[in-house]
């Protein structure tokens, strides 16, 4: 085992005997603790069943179906996306982890009412949703094996929760008011300080080996103006709780809101359900001052449709 | 042959980790000072490069050549192909990002990133330098070497579902979340891991679940190792070595 140390030194040995031995001066390393707080999971006792728990049968082939679409939709359900964005991407974990909206809180939360549509919807049609704005894609037809495997694999981690109460660690964990307004402009300070590094300066993401590693924030490639995201509130509980990635929590409450409003303040494609007026389709749909969409940034208006990419793009070769 | 984390976690001296990661028996670590002295004689004035020479050449002359009397050159411990020892525990540089090489000689020399094997060797180059010798050693192609430590497929196994998928009882993220499906790394965020030696990997996981941060950057690692036990991470260790060598 020590050949190869001799090999790369033995050419110049010259026979001189002798050692160089360094004294150290280095102090031994004090561990700093663990700086942040982890302000989500840790603390919720529920675990959803594990992988290895995946039953033999008919029924377990279906779960997972749903995990691979969760975490690869592009190929397990390529003609209903439109957008780079996996589902585990914002639902951290293969859905599972707790404060990053898991699917096991979320299956025992339907059928439920929405002001989103105004009725009473079942978990499929929750689901449908996920695919029209969050990965700006087409809707899968009710009873679609798509999401037929999904509604099986969130059925699968859930089990063993009450139906009809809300889990603890269900959606984001709530963030108070920010002292002071949301501001674009610290927003940006925050993001090129916490975020740029993986999300890239231009909110593009990054690959590796042509594989989407860190996913766009904004742009065609993301998610679009009717998603849950362009939400700055949902966006900036996220974010408090689950970025950067793995160091959850080090945001302060402050610069979480801002880094919400500055992302939720760019270009993204169009809300499909757009009416061809940008302030009408925001009273219609999000009239709410948590949603940028209309408001007018840098002199520009959120969702113009003159710079504004379409809603739906999935792949025509998928079609 | 992976050394236990709580002697990796504690090296303070050069002789100290020269022994306990490189494990050499006692002629072979006198027989390896033996080389370090000889070396002095064969030092040569990397400083007379012609300034016409560019970055990679001008490594390359800094990688072979002592800059330091009484001390090897970077190729003796790295290989002049920058295939590293995997064996032992000293890093591939070949075919890494230079701008993270040269940033991490700059936390090496800063004394940041503690390592009483390489901070002589980092203190004494200048930033030129320092961009020099990372531009050659990036510049490198790949060896394509075997990796030199022994690991069973149960190992590799637990390490690829380590990388892959993380792990559903800890909750800790996948590797690959960060270093990519392929282990190529992503840009200049994070290093690339495939082919990497396994026993430095398992040395530098360790090294932050002890709570060493190495550089501002080690904060998303030492997040990452925090649940990792001895098994786990020798068995991660053993799956990125083994990355890109799979037929
Ligand atoms: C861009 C981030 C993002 C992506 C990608 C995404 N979601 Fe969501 N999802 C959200 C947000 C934000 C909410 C909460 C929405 C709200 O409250 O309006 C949500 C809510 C949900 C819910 C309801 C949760 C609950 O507790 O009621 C389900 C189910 C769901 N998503 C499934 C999916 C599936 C399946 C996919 C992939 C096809 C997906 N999501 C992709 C952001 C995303
Ligand atoms: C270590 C790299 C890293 C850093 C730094 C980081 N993220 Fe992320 N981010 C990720 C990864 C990876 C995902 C996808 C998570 C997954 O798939 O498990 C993600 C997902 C997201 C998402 C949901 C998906 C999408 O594309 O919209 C948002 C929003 C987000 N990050 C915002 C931020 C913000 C804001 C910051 C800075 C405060 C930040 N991130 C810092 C790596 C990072
Ligand atoms: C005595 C043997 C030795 C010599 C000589 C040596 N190195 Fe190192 N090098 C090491 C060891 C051991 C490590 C791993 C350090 C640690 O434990 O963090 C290392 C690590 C490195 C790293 C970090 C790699 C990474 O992936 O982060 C770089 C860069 C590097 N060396 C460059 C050099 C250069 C350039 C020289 C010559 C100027 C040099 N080394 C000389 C032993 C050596
Ligand atoms: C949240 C992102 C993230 C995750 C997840 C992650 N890494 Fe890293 N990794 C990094 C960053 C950033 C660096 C550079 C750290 C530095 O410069 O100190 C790094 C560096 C490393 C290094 C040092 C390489 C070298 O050349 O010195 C090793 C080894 C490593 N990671 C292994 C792993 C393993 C194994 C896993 C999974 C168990 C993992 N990483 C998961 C971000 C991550």
């Amino acid at each position: 085992m020590t050949n190869r140390i001799l090999l790369s030194v033995g050419l110049l040995a010259a026979g001189i005997v002798g050692g160089v031995v360094i004294a150290s001066t280095t102090a031994l390393h004090v561990s700093p603790s663990f700086p942040y707080v982890s302000t989500t999971a840790h603390q919720f006792a529920f675990k959803p069943r594990t992988d290895d728990q995946i039953p033999k049968t008919p029924f377990g082939d279906m779960v997972r179906l749903g995990e691979n679409i969760f975490r690869d939709p592009q190929t397990y359900a390529a003609k209903y996306v439109g957008n780079d964005l996996h589902c585990t991407n914002c639902h951290l974990q293969a859905g599972r982890l707790a404060g990053a909206s898991p699917m096991w809180a979320a299956y025992t939360a339907y059928p439920a009412y929405r002001s989103k549509n105004g009725h009473v919807n079942s978990y499929q049609e929750r689901l449908q949703g996920c695919f029209r704005y969050s990965m700006n894609g087409k809707v899968p037809p009710l009873g679609d094996p798509v999401l037929v495997a999904l509604e099986s694999y969130s059925y699968f981690l859930a089990k063993g929760l009450p139906v009809g109460e809300d889990a603890p660690g269900k959606g984001f964990p709530a963030l108070a008011k920010p002292a002071e307004p949301p501001d674009y402009k610290r927003g940006g300070e925050v993001y090129a300080r916490a975020c740029a590094s993986c999300h890239a300066a231009d909110g593009q993401g990054q690959s590796s080996a042509n594989k989407v590693a860190f996913p766009p924030l904004w742009g065609a490639r993301s998610y679009n103006w009717g998603a849950g995201m362009t939400n700055v509130k949902s966006a900036a509980a996220f974010i408090r709780a689950n970025m950067p990635l793995n160091l959850g929590g080090s945001l302060s409450e402050q610069e979480a809101w801002d880094v919400a409003l500055y992302i939720d303040s760019q270009v993204r494609p169009q809300d499909p359900r757009f009416d061809g007026d940008v302030q009408s389709t925001r009273k219609k749909y999000q009239n709410t001052p948590m949603s940028m969409y209309g408001q007018t940034v840098n002199g520009a208006v959120l969702g113009d449709p003159a710079v504004t990419p379409p809603s739906g793009t999935v792949p025509a070769t998928a079609n | 042959m992976l050394m236990s984390s709580q002697s990796l976690a504690t090296d303070t001296a050069e002789n100290s980790v020269l022994s306990l990661l490189y494990t050499i028996p006692t002629a072979g670590a006198r027989r390896w000072r033996v080389a370090i002295v000889a070396l002095t004689l064969a030092a040569v004035a990397v400083a007379s490069a012609s300034a016409g020479e560019s970055d990679v050449a001008v490594g390359r002359m800094i990688a072979a050549q002592s800059l330091i009397p009484g001390r090897v050159a970077c190729a003796a411990c790295h290989m002049e192909n920058g295939a590293g020892q995997p064996d032992v525990g000293i890093p591939r540089l070949a075919g890494l990002d230079a701008r993270q090489l040269e940033e991490q000689l700059a936390y090496f020399a800063k004394g940041e990133r503690r390592s009483a094997a390489m901070a002589p060797y980092a203190v004494a180059l200048n930033n030129t330098q320092r961009r020099q010798v990372a531009a050659y050693f990036a510049s490198l192609p790949v060896p394509a070497e075997p990796d030199r430590l022994a690991s069973t497929p149960q190992q590799l196994a637990r390490g690829r579902s380590l990388y892959a998928d993380g792990d559903q009882h800890t909750e800790m993220q996948a590797c690959v979340q960060c270093h990519g499906v392929t282990g190529l790394g992503v840009g200049q965020f994070s290093p690339r891991l495939a082919g990497q030696s396994a026993a430095y990997v398992a040395d530098q996981l360790a090294r932050w679940r002890a709570g060493d941060m190495r550089d501002p950057k080690g904060a998303f690692m030492q997040a990452e190792a925090r649940t990792l036990s001895d098994t786990d991470i020798a068995a991660v260790a053993a799956y990125v070595a083994h990355l890109g060598q799979e037929p």
